[in-house]
């Protein structure tokens, strides 16, 4: 195969799947509560000071990730706990508290670790050959690692007892409370899953990118246009989104320029929003 | 007299008292408006460069003040929206009686704030810039792109053998007029531009231009990006294993954005810019030295954004001293007679607008920069003459 066409098809699996983990915890959260997390990309801004915090005590960054667990939990269940369970169906409202707490979860940050950038040091360096070409160990690992969650995401959903509820729950709220479905219990763990999975993927992604308080909110935009794109509430649509507006941003970016790339996601956004408003795949 | 009155009058008095000690205090004081940026994205710079105005004001205030009057800072924040930042600047003007302005901001703001000061009260610009600051009473103390290329990029022809250049930056007019000047200077030191881009802020991802660096074929890169861009491209970049084969330049990379790329990123990148924190003369390293005694350089680390801030109070003194005065007018007469002064950087002079000073080339050394070439008393290659 042509190098150069080997190296955008991995660009283009890299980025498809980092999105898709991206986006992950705001598809859930949305999905399963009708909640607007504005503080999605925060939670993976900790996620990735998690790493930080692991390189800092000399552990590599898989640490991080494993931290990242407990940390964005505790958050989770707390954010929920105080704000997302008495905003139930007020979204405006959840807009606005969520935003909030992004904003305080930035300064809370600044005061610990100071507003410069960080850097986190990939446990994987240097480039991997495939197919003849050299490629970024540590992405390779991420392409992995990536593909693994979901296989076990997708098994959970559709096989366990929680997945059967979580799906009742999603399904008819009132129905699933009527036969003995604690929802409220399930929705704070729906919640808690949604967080825990952007601390994750920012843990994962911290040796990749700029890792500064403010870097939430280069997760959150393209994490919508997905959301827009593909619909609300399935895997199946995260998937068919991820694959449009990753695809779609290499492809300009590739054969133009970046800023035709981003202008291409932006139209195609206006474009579903307009005409086919519940995304490709709707639920509802 | 009524009772009434008598407080009528009693309190007239005792607030005209204090209005009068008010204007006397006003009048002993000289008040510096600062504006530097403490929010939005620049906001990184915020507390280095107040630490480093808050040891200016005590340098110059222990040596007997300016003018004989010592010095105090008014702060503002200058990383909001132009118009809002030029309404900052009134308020400390008319407000709260600054009678001189030093800024380290970006030209947006500079040329909104030079419209509402409109030349009235002296007013020193002091970070890197694509130059065009000609207003009335405006002095340029920051690198320009011919400063910060003219020298370096004949000296990488040279000593690196770069030849084949790449352009790439934010999608703004610095880099565009950085580039302007990085054309002549490649086409000066017998090389050729491979390709230029231009990418917006908000792009994170850089994979479609490493494979157009890569495919070009370029022996150089040019990086106009700034702050977490060129974090996030220089990361991408040393993740590619290209460093290996291709050099970086950067023209705005300090101390903090160094830290942001890695040390494991750090390979074959360069720098061009009138301070680093590792400058080696004397001057430099007392005052690096008492940054680090004074503030905590770890969360604030010294950088030459923040450093440009002490420059505006040197420069400030010395002009003030040549001109016996902060009007405007004595100040623009003794710009016009060059005015110079003694700093960290080195001797630097300032001509009409802008200043003449030396420039340094240095490597990415880990999380340091080494020092690879002084280039002495560079010209800032503007002019003001319309």
């Amino acid at each position: 195969m042509d190098a150069a066409l080997t190296v955008t098809l991995l660009n283009f699996a890299y980025q498809g799947l980092v999105l898709a983990l991206v986006v992950l915890g705001l598809g859930i959260v949305f999905g399963m509560l009708g909640v607007m997390n504005m503080a999605h990309g925060e939670f993976l801004m900790i996620g990735a000071y998690c790493a930080v915090a692991a390189q800092n005590a000399g552990l590599s960054v898989l640490w991080g990730a494993a931290l990242a667990v407990p940390v964005c939990g505790v958050l989770g269940c707390l954010t929920h706990y105080v704000l997302i369970r008495r905003l139930y169906n007020r979204p405006f409202d959840t807009l606005l508290a969520t935003w909030g707490l992004s904003i305080l979860l930035r300064k809370l940050v600044e005061l610990v670790y100071g507003r410069g950038y960080q850097n986190v040091e990939p446990p994987v360096s240097g480039g991997i050959s495939v197919f003849g070409v050299e490629y970024p160990g540590y992405r390779l690992f991420l392409i992995a690692a990536i593909v693994v969650l979901f296989a076990i995401l997708v098994l959970w959903y559709w096989r366990s007892s929680t997945g059967a509820r979580l799906r009742a729950m999603i399904g008819n709220p009132t129905l699933a409370q009527a036969v003995g479905i604690d929802t409220n219990r399930l929705a704070c763990a729906a919640f808690m899953c949604g967080v825990i999975s952007a601390g994750v993927a920012g843990a994962l992604l911290a040796p990749m990118v700029r890792v500064a308080p403010g870097m939430g909110l280069d997760y959150l935009l393209n994490s919508f246009f997905v959301l827009v794109v593909g619909g609300l509430g399935s895997l199946a649509g995260l998937a068919a989104g991820t694959g449009i507006v990753s695809g779609t941003q290499l492809l300009f970016a590739t054969l133009f320029d970046q800023t035709s790339g981003y202008l291409a996601v932006l139209g195609i956004s206006i474009i579903f929003l307009w005409l086919k408003p519940d995304g490709l795949i709707s639920r509802r | 007299m009524k009772r009434r009155q008598f407080l009528h009058y009693g309190l007239g008095a005792l607030a005209g008292s204090m209005a009068a000690g008010r204007f006397a205090y006003a009048a002993d004081k000289l008040k510096v408006g600062v504006l530097i940026p403490l929010s939005g994205p620049a906001a990184l710079f915020g507390p280095s460069s107040r630490n480093c105005i808050d040891m200016g004001i005590a340098d110059i205030n222990a040596r007997g003040g300016i003018l004989g009057r010592q010095l105090e800072a008014l702060v503002a924040d200058a990383g909001v929206p132009p118009a809002q930042a030029s309404q900052a600047a009134l308020r400390l003007w008319r407000g709260r009686h600054a009678e001189v302005l030093i800024g380290q901001h970006d030209s947006a703001v500079r040329e909104a704030v030079a419209g509402v000061i409109n030349g009235q009260i002296p007013y020193i610009y002091t970070p890197v810039t694509e130059g065009g600051g000609c207003s009335k009473a405006v002095y340029v103390i920051g690198e320009t792109p011919q400063q910060q290329l003219m020298p370096v990029v004949p000296w990488l022809a040279e000593h690196k053998k770069s030849k084949r250049w790449y352009l790439i930056g934010n999608d703004y007019i610095w880099p565009r007029k950085s580039n302007e000047a990085g054309k002549q200077a490649i086409a000066a030191s017998g090389g050729t531009v491979v390709g230029e881009e231009y990418v917006p802020f908000t792009v994170d991802n850089f994979d479609a231009s490493l494979a157009r660096i890569r495919d070009s074929g370029a022996d150089s890169v040019l990086v106009t990006l700034v702050g977490g861009a060129s974090v996030g491209f220089n990361r991408a970049f040393a993740s590619f294993g290209l460093p290996d084969k291709v050099l970086r330049l950067c023209t705005l990379l300090e101390e903090n954005t160094l830290l942001g790329i890695g040390a494991q990123n750090a390979q074959n990148l360069y720098s061009s810019s009138g301070y680093f924190a590792a400058l080696t003369s004397p001057d430099a390293q007392a005052f690096a030295k008492r940054y680090a005694s004074q503030f905590d350089a770890a969360k604030a680390p010294l950088n030459g954004l923040a450093e440009s801030c002490y420059e505006g109070l040197l420069l400030l003194e010395a002009m003030a001293a040549k001109a016996g005065s902060l009007k405007p007018e004595a100040m623009d007469k003794a710009a016009a007679a060059g005015v110079s002064y003694d700093g960290p950087r080195g001797k630097t002079v300032l001509q009409s607008r802008y200043t003449t000073k030396n420039i340094y080339l240095a490597r990415a050394d880990g999380s340091t920069f080494r020092i690879v070439q002084e280039f002495a008393n560079v010209p800032p290659g503007q002019s003001c003459a319309k």
